[in-house]
């Protein structure tokens, strides 16, 4: 007993007690929050800023907000006025900031070295780098000999490329646009003498026939036309659009097609033409009809039939819908099925549009689609051999990757490796840059000056939100720069110095054009505080041109043989569009809206195509095509043809940083360099390929555990007839007790004004997903990875969950509603979306089973998480019937800069507490303070969640229950309303409208 | 080990030599065994400062299964711990004279068990640091543990359970406490006075007068009784943690009875295939022979009957009820991803043990041993069933998931038969292994007296 001194037991004690502290003890220190020593004038700590800028992430230039805490972008909202967006946006756009943000941007101006690595220099040194050898060129007359490759928007930038290279003396400018309309703009051309893109007034028309345009996710303009269509198809007043998509794959705008007419991949044009020939032979047409009568007298339904793969009777069914629907609309064929003769697909559109009597009405040239026309790819495959033959000196690259987004066989990449200096000024290390000679990083658009024009009439101001958050500049900058330091005739062209004042000089002639009668200054300050100026543009009269009778409507050619059976589809993938969203993780982690895949490439495959090769989900198969072979796991799909395969283009990243690359396949390797023979753009659908199984597997990571409902009611469906009846019947309710309250509405303190609730309508959902990137932004939401996503471990407070099945009994159908029948799934043609997030349940199952009182009931009735007072039992989630619950496993990193996106509002939980939706919690409190001050109660509209905010389709509106003329109390109270799992009395405040299926009989 | 074989003397002599014969003296199994449990524990104890400083995603669980292995050991300790208490409590209640040589390691086993099983809700806590949180300590901010948690009721069940049984067992000690200390009286060794002091203080001054015997058989047979209904309760409150959720497959009244069975199974064939290496290692034979392993074999014939019966219920009340998410999740149970723990489950509990009919098996101590070991086997897979595939297949099937442990949670699993053998093992060399007062008594009573088998008993 005496061998221990009473001494050393006390350090024993005090040793093994720090050791056991030391191991808990990962928590991050306390930090000192440092006041401003004197106070920039608009920043008061807490309260967000707000900046109206345009969202540059894709080409339709929508309108959003930068809300701006102390200096930091921290999150971006659409613009409520902007007429492109109206306050909406998609998943894309919201992670601009991850743009803003990524810590693999480019920090400096970067020079290649002699041993092929990047060295940073300074942008004083880069710059004369540039003007020497610019100067060199123009002594020697070779100023020819520089190229500039940039994106097709039209704004300011773009005119000083333009100015900037006849200055110079160059006239090699090419633009790139990955996913272009040319084929529709020469289709314009060819039909009615107009070489524009019109706005397609979905949300006028009862009936939509779309030949394959993605209009929900990345064709043209996705946010304005997910608006204007939901604001047609969902349900309301009785009345629901109707929606008919002719393809070979559902897309995520197909799956939101009411009836899916799967016809081969080239079949779309046949399908138009037909359908044409029904109208004017049957004299729907009118006096229209004689005009085109001898295009498609040929085309008869029962002769395309089969070369459509289409019954005649279908196209027979459609053409007397198209005719008899009181409005209504044929679409485009979109990127994934524009062939070699897209341009006469196109043109069967439009005379079905045509003879329809739709242009004017439905289909408005006016309002048209801003863009340059892209460098037709004669003119690519010429400047790729200028450059292979080296004579191309100086290459300038801007906002476009073209080794990416061009297919392979191009040879750009190579072509580049032989200009002897490639000028690149990306912001991110993507695969043109990392082909450069000299780096010159330009600001993201969050950080810039700038403008940009996507439609006639509309034009968007951007602003910078922040200062540059790492050593870039403007490129605008850089150009008048090496102006100036050319001097002579490039000098003299330029009467300014910086970007932001040519861009100010050249809005006074949009100043002379929308508001002539205010002073300068003024226009000027309202437009870059509302983010642009806009005004409506007329509708023009359209006549059909003569020359559209030389059309040839030829099936285009599709190069392989009998050795490749499957036709390819390459398609944009919604999250990622052609690839720019690659290095954002919250669009990696984004499950695909139609796969549910995240992180990866997949090819999609018929499950019958699947049985044959013997490969399932996961197995890895090689794709070749005469032009090339690439890897990817299957995703077996019943929403594919069975000679079709397809894969998102998107991934396949060599470089763009560390969540990009080496990560999945560019399916572009597969494509020859061919083009529509009318529009010279790239055609995506040119090729066939073979399919053969290598043996490997891998897991493919889908978020989604099954897609069959089981009956259990979850998603539900009914019928046009019982939602007209059912919603009838609770508006006189209404009308008869305006002032009841929902019943959900007690599950609440008496005595507090408010129970917060939410309605969301599944006939308005479209399953984009922006909502789930939207939370993601606002709630610090962890990004996990690919192989933490595997093991189920994502984060996503909301989920967009896919169930595919049969219709209900009401709809009027038994099972026999088309479609093959997989092991998981039900019909793939009826998909219905359900966001799924926290019910914030009355009487929620997590509450009683929390040992510490963690998670509990809120006077305002929401169910509230205490991170701090969460030990991690978990019971809670395992007791939550919506397994909305969300665990840290790990403390999470938010790498630098991306730490500064987030959200100061929301606490960055640590290891081992569980987490949810918290009906953003924070945006209800600021709301709830601000109406305080006023001595007053939070009125309807005045708050809303993230998701709710963003949703381009208005699927979600949130609101108070115990007001009962709130919006919210007005859907809860719907005939269609009803609880997931309402049979468990969760009593969720969280009302479904139920999805409503027009069943396909009454087209 | 008792090396020398004792002069014939009075058989209460040969009792007293016999067991605390076999007490200390470590040989060189011995020594490597408990190396082999050091290492192991060793190892496991690092695994679980891995998944404190890294987090529970070292764990294998994960949406939408948030427990897995950790709670299935918790259950299934707590399982083990049940035999003790029925035999030394219930059987004493019921005079079952064969419970006399089998009540005092199942009673230490029971102790070990409720040890073992209590590490697991800690290991499982995602911020163990604020493990404190739980227990309703005062706090300037008046904070309390949620009383309607079934987790707090496992709280106060569990530490209630472990407090009585170890008073229990403590108790049925002292009078063996104070028969080694006589055995010590008057040594000259130091060791062996140590000895005498430290059992002697044990005894609490024991000295066998008849009214210390009045009072202390008075006192056993109050400890009995109060055991007696936690024997019950400990595994109720348990499977609450599961019948008050929702979770299909969980939510279910006949759980309560359910676990208890489960558990009074699990703990005898614990306690079988414990005590058979462990007789032979102690040379304890005579005492603990077929006789008994045919009684234990009958009692788990029993519960594993009335488990076997649970499953048919369960699956029956499911399809009577009608309830089509919970027909579900029982034929996903059978037929699912999990088929095999569940096959496993289904032979280990209710098929092998069918063996235990036949009086031949059941006095085989070999076949014996190997069905213990199965059923202990059938009875971790059987937590394992309930709590994993109710999880992983709940009410949206969007949010269907898989679950497989990882190298941390089947490190720290092996880890807690590490655990729980290291203490069994000091208690063999440390205490008496069978109640010597209990077994003098039966032979003093003429109801058993060691070697004896019974071989004649119906």
């Amino acid at each position: 007993m005496s061998d221990i001194k009473r001494r050393d037991f006390l350090k024993i004690l005090g040793i093994s007690g720090a050791g056991t502290g030391l191991v808990g003890c990962s928590q991050e220190p306390a930090q000192k929050l440092i006041p401003y020593l004197v106070r920039p004038e608009e920043i008061i700590p807490g309260i967000p800023n707000w900046y109206a800028t345009v969202c540059r992430e894709c080409p339709a230039g929508c309108g959003v907000h930068a809300k701006v805490r102390e200096g930091r972008p921290i999150k971006v909202e659409g613009n409520p006025d902007h007429p492109v967006n109206a306050g909406r946006l998609c998943a894309r756009g919201q992670a601009s900031l991850q743009g803003l943000y990524n810590p693999d941007r480019i920090q400096s101006p970067l020079r290649r070295t002699e041993s092929g690595e990047f060295e940073a220099i300074s942008w004083d040194d880069a710059e004369s780098l540039v003007a020497e050898r610019l100067a060199t060129l123009s002594a020697s007359g070779q100023a020819d000999r520089v190229y500039l490759i940039s994106d097709g928007a039209v704004g300011t930038l773009d005119r000083l490329f333009d100015e900037w290279m006849s200055a110079i003396g160059s006239p090699n400018r090419l633009i790139h646009e990955s996913f272009d309309v040319e084929p529709l703009r020469e289709a314009n051309r060819v039909t009615f003498g107009l070489a524009d893109i019109p706005r397609y007034d979905l949300d006028a028309a009862e009936l939509v026939v779309s030949f394959g345009a993605e209009f929900l996710e990345t064709w043209v303009s996705p946010v304005q036309y997910t608006r204007l269509f939901a604001e047609s198809h969902r349900f309301r007043n009785g009345q629901k659009g109707h929606f008919i998509h002719i393809g070979p794959r559902l897309s995520l705008t197909g799956a939101n097609a009411d009836e899916w007419v799967a016809a081969s991949p080239t079949g779309a044009m046949l399908v138009a033409l037909a359908m044409t020939r029904v109208l004017v032979t049957e004299g729907r047409a009118g006096a229209r009809g004689a005009a085109i009568r001898p295009l498609v007298e040929a085309f008869t339904a029962e002769r395309v039939a089969e070369a459509a793969g289409v019954e005649a009777e279908t196209i027979e069914r459609l053409a007397q819908a198209f005719a008899e629907a009181p409005s209504s609309i044929a679409l485009p064929p979109g990127i994934a099925t524009s062939h070699r003769n897209a341009t006469a697909a196109n043109v069967a559109v439009n005379l079905l549009n045509y003879a329809a009597g739709n242009l004017g009405r439905t289909v408005r040239f006016g309002p048209n689609v801003v863009r340059r026309q892209p460098t037709n790819l004669a003119r690519w495959t010429e400047a790729a051999e200028s450059m292979r033959s080296g004579a191309v000196q100086v290459a300038f690259v801007h906002g476009t990757d073209p080794v990416q987004t061009l297919p392979a066989a191009l040879g750009i990449s190579e072509a580049l490796d032989n200009v002897d200096l490639v000028v690149s000024f990306s912001s991110f290390m993507d695969e043109t840059t990392a082909r450069a000679d000299l780096i010159l990083p330009d600001h993201t658009p969050l950080e810039s000056w700038g403008d940009h024009e996507p439609e006639v009439g509309v034009r968007g101001l951007m602003q910078p939100t922040l200062n540059p958050v790492f050593d870039t500049r403007a490129t605008g900058d850089v150009m008048l720069s090496l102006a100036s330091r050319l001097g002579g005739a490039a000098a003299s062209a330029f009467s300014h110095t910086d970007f932001a004042s040519y861009l100010r000089d050249t809005w006074r002639a949009i100043h002379r054009d929308h508001a002539p009668q205010q002073a300068f200054d003024d226009f000027w300050r309202t437009s870059v505080q509302s983010g642009g100026a806009w005004r409506s543009a007329g509708t023009q009269a359209v006549t059909l041109n003569p020359a559209v009778a030389g059309v040839n409507f030829d099936e285009p050619a599709i190069d392989g043989d009998a050795s490749t059976p499957y036709t390819l589809v390459v398609y944009p993938s919604p999250n990622l569009y052609d690839g720019r969203g690659a290095n954002r993780p919250w669009l990696q982690e984004l499950p695909d809206p139609v796969t549910k895949v995240v992180w990866n490439s997949w090819v999609e495959m018929h499950p019958a195509v699947a049985e044959r090769l013997g490969v399932s989900n996961g197995d890895v198969v090689e794709i070749s095509s005469p032009h090339g072979s690439v890897e990817a796991p299957v995703f077996v799909y019943h929403g594919i043809r069975e000679d079709t395969i397809a894969i998102p283009i998107g991934q396949g990243h060599e470089h763009f940083g560390r969540w990009a690359q080496g990560r999945g396949v560019n399916p572009l390797a597969l494509l020859p360099a061919a083009a529509d023979e009318s529009s010279g753009s790239i055609a995506w659908l040119s090729t066939h390929a073979a399919v053969t199984a290598t043996g490997r597997r891998i897991q493919l990571v889908e978020t989604q555990g099954s897609y069959d409902d089981r009956g259990r009611e979850i998603a539900e469906v009914i019928s046009l007839a019982a939602a007209t009846e059912a919603e009838a019947h609770a508006a006189e309710e209404i009308e008869a007790n305006p002032e009841e309250l929902v019943e959900t509405s007690q599950d609440a303190d008496p005595k507090s004004p408010y129970r917060w609730g939410m309605a969301i309508d599944l006939s308005s959902c479209i399953g984009c997903s922006a909502c789930v990137t939207a939370c993601y932004a606002e709630n610090n939401i962890p990004i996990v990875g690919e192989e933490l996503a595997a093991q189920g471990r994502e984060m996503a407070w909301i989920r967009v969950e896919n169930y595919y099945e049969h219709l209900l009994e009401e709809a009027g159908h038994g099972e026999s509603s088309g479609g093959t029948h997989g092991e998981d799934a039900g019909d793939p043609t009826h998909v219905v979306h359900l966001p799924m997030m926290c019910q914030q349940c009355g009487n929620a199952p997590c509450e009683p089973v929390c040992p510490v009182y963690a998670t509990y009931h809120n006077p305002e009735g929401l169910n509230v998480q205490v991170y701090n007072r969460c030990v991690g039992t978990r019971y809670c989630a395992n007791n939550c019937p919506y397994k909305a619950r969300r665990f840290e496993w790990f403390d999470y990193d938010f790498p630098y800069p991306l730490n500064l996106q987030l959200n100061p509002d929301v606490t960055v939980r640590e290891k081992g507490v569980m987490e949810k939706c918290t009906f953003c919690v924070q945006r209800i409190m600021s709301a709830r303070d601000a109406a305080a001050h006023e001595g007053r109660d939070v009125a309807d509209g005045e708050v809303t969640t993230a998701c709710a905010q963003t949703c381009p389709a208005e699927a979600i509106v949130f609101g108070n229950l115990r007001d009962p003329h709130s919006r919210v109390s007005r859907l809860t109270r719907s005939g269609r309303s009803y609880h997931v799992l309402g049979e468990l009395n969760t009593r969720p405040a969280i009302t479904y409208l139920k999805d409503v299926s027009r069943g396909t009989e009454e087209a | 080990m008792a090396s020398v074989a004792p002069p014939a003397g009075s058989t209460f002599g040969r009792v007293s030599r016999d067991i605390i014969g076999a007490l200390w003296g470590a040989d060189w199994r011995y020594k490597t065994l408990m190396a082999v449990l050091i290492l192991i524990l060793s190892w496991a104890g690092f695994a679980w400062v891995y998944q404190i400083k890294y987090g529970m995603g070292t764990a294998g669980i994960t949406h939408p299964v948030m427990w897995g292995v950790y709670i299935t050991n918790f259950v299934f300790w707590v399982g083990i711990a049940h035999s003790g208490t029925l035999i030394s409590a219930i059987l004493y209640l019921l005079r079952s004279g064969w419970r006399t040589t089998i009540n005092r390691a199942a009673e230490a086993m029971t102790i070990f068990a409720v040890m073992t099983a209590g590490l697991f809700p800690l290991i499982h806590l995602g911020r163990i640091w604020y493990f404190y949180f739980l227990a309703p300590y005062p706090n300037q901010r008046f904070l309390w543990p949620n009383f309607r948690s079934p987790l707090v009721w496992d709280f106060f069940a569990i530490s209630t359970y472990f407090t009585i049984s170890l008073l229990f067992w403590y108790s049925g000690l002292i009078p063996d406490m104070a028969t080694i200390r006589d055995k010590f009286r008057g040594a000259t060794s130091r060791m062996a006075r140590l000895k005498e002091k430290i059992y002697g203080t044990l005894a609490l001054g024991w000295q066998g007068s008849d009214d210390q015997w009045k009072n202390y058989r008075r006192m056993y047979l109050y400890m009995a009784a109060i055991a007696t209904p936690l024997v019950l309760s400990v595994h109720s409150v348990v499977s609450w943690d599961f019948a008050m959720a929702i979770t299909p497959g969980w939510h279910s009244t006949i759980f309560a009875p359910y676990f208890v069975a489960g558990a009074i199974f699990s703990g005898i064939a614990m306690v079988i295939t414990l005590s058979i290496p462990f007789r032979w290692a102690l040379g304890l034979e005579d005492y603990i022979n077929e006789y008994h392993y045919d009684n234990m074999g009958k009692l788990m014939l029993l519960t594993s009957l009335i488990v076997g019966y649970a499953y048919g219920a369960e699956y029956f009340m499911t399809w009577y009820s009608g309830d089509p998410i919970e027909m579900d999740s029982f034929t996903w149970r059978a037929i699912g991803a999990y088929r095999g723990p569940f096959a496993i489950m289904v032979t280990c509990n209710v098929l092998i043990p069918l063996l235990l009919f036949s009086r031949r098996i059941r006095r085989n101590i070999k076949v014996m041993f190997v069905i213990s070991v199965f059923v202990n086997i059938g009875m971790w897979y059987e937590r394992f069933v309930i709590i994993v595939t109710s999880l992983a297949h709940e009410y949206l099937p969007g949010a269907w998931g898989l679950y497989t442990p990882s190298w941390v949670e089947l490190s720290i699993t092996v880890g807690s038969f590490a655990w729980f053998l290291f203490w069994f093992m000091i208690f063999a060399k440390t205490l008496p292994a069978i109640s010597i007062t209990e077994v003098k008594e039966s032979i003093a009573e003429g109801v058993w007296s060691p070697g004896d088998k019974k071989e004649d008993a119906s």
